[in-house]
């Protein structure tokens, strides 16, 4: 009772502070509003807002269902015949890393209706899941598979009896992150696709008004959404039970977590390599085949390169595209590395106050989940629309999820260790430089291969809604003057960026790991 | 009892010249040396050991789920893989390894299910044998609830549950205090004697092994390999009082030296 009575305190306290602010502090009605008029803005949008949220949470729905189904038939598929797993490597590392911004004006050239966003809330739930689902599946007590094999059980009983109950914490882990992912991904693809009803598309005519009040409420109402969906399966999950830190570590999975220990010859490593590497080209070309679209309209892979290096024009769009990633790379790389600092350096002093995490973590968790596009509007209000504002959506979208990794890295510090530095009169300062640092570098690789793409992201969807330069705004106005060509390869560009940016933390990884060896 | 000329029916389990090396990413390392030991039908077998002396591995052959490299297992006659198919073999483990979603009952019942047995038909069985375990009135509770020697008890209920005429143990007491494992061996001595079945035992303890087993046979590792049989005279049922006589204290002496003897041949 005492720690609801001390979260509705402090929540009145930030409200009553936040109406203060808005009301007498030289920025307040421009930048931060106040809860009043939000709710009084709220009021006047009710009828707005229903049609708006019940289209959003319709393509969410829609995409978490179909986008899950996949994942689930995906996981045990891969769980029961590695080979396969190790085939569509190139697949789940391109739907790990993609920009899910730039697949929106794809999907807007292929399908029509409700489908575009639909379709990208599918593409961004897949991943989460079916890595968690996975990693759950194969994540038992190898003793349990000799309980089933002395009784004559093989795999099909090991799945009944075992895996698949064994990986169910793991799952509803990995949906509490898809359904705030289908929001976001309902979201974004409203953003290009132009249908009259979705917070997306509400958002991107509220953007020019003059009116803080709506795009606080959107906002809101966006972040709100999201955490209904969260914590709906952080609710059951808690029931089902199980729910360890090891699962809440587990809701966030890379692709190379999922990869299988191979014992395969060289040469059929090798050809599985190849065949990881070709399928997302030759789906790419199957599905234009099978969707009978002009090659104007959908190229095809070759096509795309055709655009980019021999055609007419090529010179030309390869030093628009330069120019565009010239202004997004670094500051994506910019805001990937204070974001992830940022992390660092406040997980560590977690070590020294440990009040400090126990404060920053829940709201940290919160937001890592809250979709981008919900900060798109606050960001907006207070650094307007320029560079920074860019800057800004790339250290936030790094920051929280990185911070909770790396809080819960630190966390997995052995006691022992630290304790063992005490004994010789080693203070808070000496543990952190001798054992926690040490050991909770590690977390520092995965956080930074779990985030590089965001930041991409994040610079991109900034770039589209706010400062109108870079990648992003090019595949904003490719898609208004119908330059498909552009916006095939801009979005080819940005996933191969995006995997390059995820391999090249596990190259740095090695160098530094061997090194350090020596 | 161990004879190596025993009549082909007293004989449960025949393991003759078998070997395992186990290649590594960087050397192949000799779990077993050729390995020749003939069971008892009925009788309880010991097997202690350093650790890394192959104890486990041979174990596990035997079980079906390791395939020796050389030599042949038979039980009853038959491979391991055939003879183990309709639950003729129970396995119990250091940890209790068990369902932890699944009711005391039901994790009790799996072997059943995974042989496509009805579990409903045996029902009778399944109380009588929650009872012999000592853990009447539990059966409906989750692993979670129940404490580390209760456990265990689950998880030999679950090896018994087939009525299995071998019962293979690897260490199955190692994870509990000293206290509770000397009530755990008087209880499976109890078990053993009311099921009849043969059983073979991996442990680290000698006492332990000398409490409970017809004959201790004694592992050198580096290859692991039989070093010594020793048989143990004493009558059953036994009581907790054997652990204080002179000749439990000789016994265990003596199979202490015999694996001394090993210790510097590394």
């Amino acid at each position: 009772m005492s720690e609801k009575l001390r979260v509705v305190f402090w929540l009145a306290v930030t409200l009553l502070a936040w109406e203060a602010l808005g009301r007498w502090s030289p920025w307040g009605y421009d930048v931060i509003s106040t809860p009043t008029r939000i709710a009084a803005q709220y009021w006047r949008d009710a009828v707005l807002y229903e049609p708006h949220i019940a289209a959003t949470v319709r393509s969410a729905l829609l995409g978490f269902l179909i986008g899950n189904a996949f994942a689930i038939v995906a996981a045990l598929l891969f769980c029961r015949f590695p080979s396969f797993e190790a085939i569509f490597r190139g697949i789940n590392i391109a739907l790990f890393a993609m920009p899910p911004i730039v697949i929106g004006p794809i999907l807007i050239l292929i399908l029509t209706g409700d489908w575009p966003q639909i379709i990208l809330a599918a593409l961004m739930v897949y991943f989460p899941t079916m890595a968690a689902m996975l990693v759950g599946l194969h994540d038992i007590d190898p003793r349990l598979i000799d309980v089933v094999h002395l009784y004559g059980g093989k795999e099909f009983a090991l799945t009944r009896f075992v895996r698949l109950r064994s990986s169910l914490p793991s799952l509803l882990a990995g949906l509490r992150v898809a359904a705030s992912l289908a929001v976001l991904g309902a979201i974004l693809g409203e953003f290009g696709s132009g249908v009259r009803w979705g917070l997306g598309t509400f958002l991107l005519g509220s953007l020019g008004e003059a009116n803080p009040a709506r795009l606080w409420g959107i906002s809101l109402a966006a972040a709100a959404l999201a955490m209904i969906g969260y914590g709906a399966f952080d609710w059951i999950g808690a029931r089902v039970g199980g729910a360890t830190t090891a699962v809440t570590l587990a809701a966030a999975r890379l692709p190379d977590q999922i990869a299988g220990h191979s014992r395969d010859s060289l040469t059929r490593r090798t050809l599985l390599l190849i065949a990881a590497i070709a399928l997302p080209f030759v789906l790419w070309e199957v599905l234009l085949l099978a969707t009978r679209l002009s090659p104007i309209i959908a190229p095809g892979p070759l096509q795309t390169l055709e655009y980019l290096f021999v055609g007419p024009d090529a010179a030309n769009e390869r030093q628009i595209m330069l120019q565009a990633l010239a202004e997004t790379l670094p500051i994506a790389g910019l805001g990937l590395v204070a974001g992830l600092a940022a992390a660092f350096v406040l997980a560590a002093l977690s070590i020294l106050r440990p009040s400090l995490v126990r404060a920053l973590l829940p709201a940290a968790l919160v937001l890592q989940s809250t979709p981008l596009i919900a900060m798109v509007p606050i960001i907006l209000l207070i650094f307007g629309r320029g560079v920074m504002a860019s800057i800004v959506m790339a250290v936030l979208v790094v920051f929280f999820p990185a911070f909770v990794l790396l809080a819960q890295g630190f966390a997995l510090v052995p006691r022992a260790a630290r304790e063992l530095v005490q004994v010789y009169g080693g203070g808070p300062l000496k543990q952190l430089a001798l054992v926690s640092i040490p050991f909770a570098v590690r977390y520092l690789y995965v956080a930074a291969k779990l985030v590089a793409p965001r930041a991409l992201l994040g610079v991109m969807v900034a770039e589209w809604l706010l400062s109108g330069v870079g990648l992003g705004n090019l595949l904003n106005v490719s898609r208004g003057t119908l330059d498909y060509g552009m916006i095939w390869a801009g979005a080819l560009i940005s996933i191969l960026i995006s995997i390059a940016a995820y391999q090249s933390v596990g190259v740095v990884e090695r160098l530094v790991r061997s090194t350090a060896m020596v | 009892m161990v004879e190596p000329r025993s009549s082909p029916e007293r004989v449960d389990v025949n393991i003759e010249g078998v070997s395992k090396t186990f290649i590594t990413a960087s050397k192949a390392v000799q779990a077993l040396a050729p390995i020749t030991l003939n069971i008892a039908r009925g009788s309880f077998i010991a097997l202690i050991g350093p650790s890394g002396c192959g104890k486990t591995t041979l174990l596990r052959i035997i079980a079906g789920l390791e395939k020796q490299d050389e030599g042949a297992v038979l039980i009853r006659g038959q491979e391991p893989e055939a003879f183990r198919s309709g639950g003729e073999l129970g396995i119990v483990f250091q940890d209790p390894v068990l369902l932890p979603w699944r009711s005391v009952r039901r994790n009790i019942a799996l072997p059943l299910q995974i042989l496509g047995q009805s579990v409903n038909a045996q029902e009778r069985r399944m109380v009588d044998l929650i009872e012999l375990v000592g853990l009447g009135g539990y059966a409906k509770s989750l692993p979670g609830q129940l404490s580390g020697g209760m456990r265990q008890r689950v998880a030999i209920a679950r090896a018994l549950v087939t009525d299995p005429s071998i019962l293979l143990l690897d260490e199955p007491f190692a994870a509990l205090d000293q206290i509770l494992r000397r009530t755990m061996n008087l209880e499976l001595q109890r078990i053993w004697m009311a099921r009849q079945t043969t059983a073979l035992m991996v442990t680290h303890s000698i006492d332990e092994a000398v409490f409970l087993a017809d004959k201790v046979v004694v592992m050198h590792s580096g290859p692991g390999r039989i070093a010594d049989t020793v048989t143990v005279p004493f009558a059953r049922p036994r009581a907790h009082d054997l652990f204080v006589t002179p000749e439990f204290h000789a016994l265990c002496d003596r199979l202490a030296i015999a694996l001394d003897s090993g210790a510097g041949q590394r």
